[in-house]
């Protein structure tokens, strides 16, 4: 969670993380934003992550991200 | 049938009461059905089996890797035990390898007849070209076609629910009647908003009983939607029709007052379309996604993508931007990049970052610009947005540099004015490529309005275009009204004007809607003999 915690901060160094639930409900996380997620958590934790998993639920929060990025280590 | 007729208005009316009073609610659904297929056969029967290839293709498609699908998750469990993690890989690839071919070939054949009826003239006119240039004609002959009634939205509406299907983001629908129901939708067949399954196909199938607050809130956006369509772009047309039939007859000052009629004529008419739409189906009971968010007050061209024609721009998110830039190709370059010696500057590292995302972008405009029509202008006006999208990503820590070096405050009011302003500025260039006769006719009427500019003479220049005084006044007044009511939608996050009258009295509420039908009435662009314009965007 710590690592993911740093790919985000360093993402956008102006969201708080911590609390934020509705990255993409509120239009916080653009989908700029999203494709330079996806390709920083792909290679910190050699995972690939697909368009299908680009669903809203998957990245509302950091919690999510971290659920998503999980069962993509475990596939 | 068009939108603006009396025959269109009897005819909701009609379906809105068989609908509401159809003794058995549980096939109501059934009642949208036959409507959506006696508007489409009545609009041009010869093309209605292009939908019904569309519907019937899709269907089974959805269906067999909805059942792929299944058999897969059955077969997992079945050998939970049996199988080792490789095993289980391995059987889950040949399976999606199964999936992918079934979602390829249906695309293809779809796209294929869009492309084929959309783009072989384009294509021909290209091939000969090169084959014999400059003689404007060459050995592959140009075919007489026509398109069939809203098929650039349907087809990617179908494509779209076919792809959620694949990504099992939406479980296929079983029911063949009622995904044609989907694909038909009348009050959407003709210009949008492209919806997905996920939001509008359960709200098609449900039950619904008529309300007082729809029909009320319904009614108020269809009046919204002939405010603006009979009243602004129905009259603007006429000017701009004049100017752009000969433009070359015309000073630079007035090219430049057509291209922002322009501007003002196609939001007016597209979102007004969208409103009818939408206010229809809100009487019905179903909400439609909303199209459009005040455009012309994007702050950057990105923004203005996300603000107009919100559904075609979720679309091509989805199915186009992401699968694109999350590609193995562009993520691999952004990989190779970031390796190199160039990736190992600051520099280097950002462009090595944001690459994907710019080219992804680049793409996915082109393919806007080719939606919107066969004809190396709309090449030209998909280049001109993502040019500039790709430039703003590329540059932005350079943006941002210089704001921080020029001490620009950022959040100030001028600041957001003047950012305002200009994506507008880039926004009416594109729209030269719209009203121009072709690519170079743009180049020169952009030419024009710069260095033929003068003022002398004042508004009688534009006397002349078809309009009289009133007219102008009229378009005044419209414009005036759409952009006093934009102001304070914007502040106050209202979807359409008549949110602002939810909170006010009685008599004032009902002042105004009087009003704005006898304006709609009187000041209206119709009457017998008169040929009211089609919706821009239904030839599209």
């Amino acid at each position: 969670m710590d690592e993911l915690m740093a790919v985000l901060e360093e993402l956008r160094p102006d969201v708080d993380f911590e609390t934020e639930k509705g990255l993409i409900k509120n239009g916080i996380l653009d989908s700029f934003d999203i494709i330079s997620l996806v390709s920083s958590l792909d290679e910190a934790f050699d995972i690939e992550i697909k368009p299908a998993d680009l669903i809203p639920d998957n990245f509302n929060s950091a919690e999510a991200i971290w659920a998503l990025v999980q069962r993509l280590m475990e596939d | 049938m068009a939108y603006v007729s009396l025959q269109f208005v009897i005819f909701t009316a009609a379906v809105t009461a068989i609908y509401f009073l159809f003794p058995v609610r549980k096939y109501q659904w059934t009642v949208l059905l036959a409507a959506d297929y006696f508007f489409y056969l009545y609009s041009g029967y010869k093309y209605a089996i292009f939908i019904i290839f569309t519907t019937a293709t899709i269907y089974l498609a959805g269906k067999a890797i909805g059942r792929s699908q299944e058999t897969e998750k059955e077969t997992l469990k079945l050998k939970k035990a049996e199988w080792g993690r490789e095993e289980k890989k391995a059987f889950k690839a040949g399976v999606k390898r199964r999936q992918r071919t079934v979602l390829a070939l249906a695309l293809i054949a779809n796209f294929g007849i869009l492309i084929f009826l959309k783009y072989s003239n384009f294509i021909a006119g290209g091939l000969n070209q090169l084959i014999s240039p400059g003689t404007g004609s060459g050995p592959i002959p140009m075919l007489k076609l026509f398109l069939p009634l809203g098929i650039s939205f349907y087809t990617f509406q179908a494509a779209g629910y076919l792809i959620d299907v694949y990504n099992a983001t939406i479980a296929p629908e079983k029911n063949f009647f009622k995904f044609a129901l989907f694909i038909s939708f009348f009050p959407q067949i003709v210009q949008g908003p492209i919806s997905s399954f996920g939001q509008l196909g359960s709200q098609l199938f449900a039950e619904h009983r008529p309300e007082f607050a729809r029909f009320k809130a319904g009614l108020e956006l269809i009046l919204w939607g002939y405010f603006k369509k009979m009243i602004i772009a129905d009259r603007a047309v006429i000017a701009i029709n004049t100017v752009t039939a000969d433009y070359a007859k015309y000073s630079g000052t007035v090219i430049l007052a057509t291209a922002l009629l322009y501007a003002l004529q196609l939001y007016a008419d597209f979102s007004a379309g969208i409103d009818i739409s939408r206010g229809i189906a809100q009487m019905l009971g179903i909400d439609m996604v909303q199209n459009f968010r005040r455009p012309y007050f994007a702050t950057s061209i990105n923004d203005y993508w996300r603000r107009w024609h919100i559904s075609l721009g979720t679309w091509m998110k989805n199915y186009i931007f992401y699968p694109v830039a999350m590609s193995k190709l562009f993520l691999g370059w952004s990989k190779k990049m970031k390796a190199s010696s160039f990736g190992k500057t600051a520099a280097g590292a950002y462009v090595a970052k944001v690459l994907p995302t710019a080219f992804s972008s680049m793409i996915v405009f082109l393919v806007v610009g080719l939606w919107h029509g066969a004809n190396a202008k709309y090449v030209a006006f998909g280049i001109w947005n993502g040019g500039i999208i790709m430039l703003s990503i590329l540059l932005k820590p350079v943006f941002d540099r210089l704001c921080e070096a020029l001490r620009i405050r950022t959040e100030s009011f001028a600041w957001r004015v003047f950012r305002i302003l200009r994506t507008f500025v880039i926004v009416l260039i594109g729209y030269y490529f719209d009203i121009a006769p072709g690519f170079r006719g743009a180049l020169d009427m952009m030419r024009r309005s710069i260095t033929d500019l003068h003022l002398r003479g004042g508004i009688s220049l534009m006397r002349g275009l078809g309009l009289g005084k009133s007219d102008w006044a009229i378009l005044a007044f419209g414009a005036l009204t759409i952009f006093v009511t934009s102001v304070i939608g914007e502040k106050h996050g209202y979807e359409f004007p008549g949110e602002m009258l939810e909170k006010r009295s009685f008599a004032l509420r009902w002042m105004v809607l009087f009003a704005s039908m006898v304006l709609v009435a009187v000041w209206g662009i119709y009457g017998p003999g008169y040929d009211p314009a089609e919706f821009v965007y239904m030839q599209f």
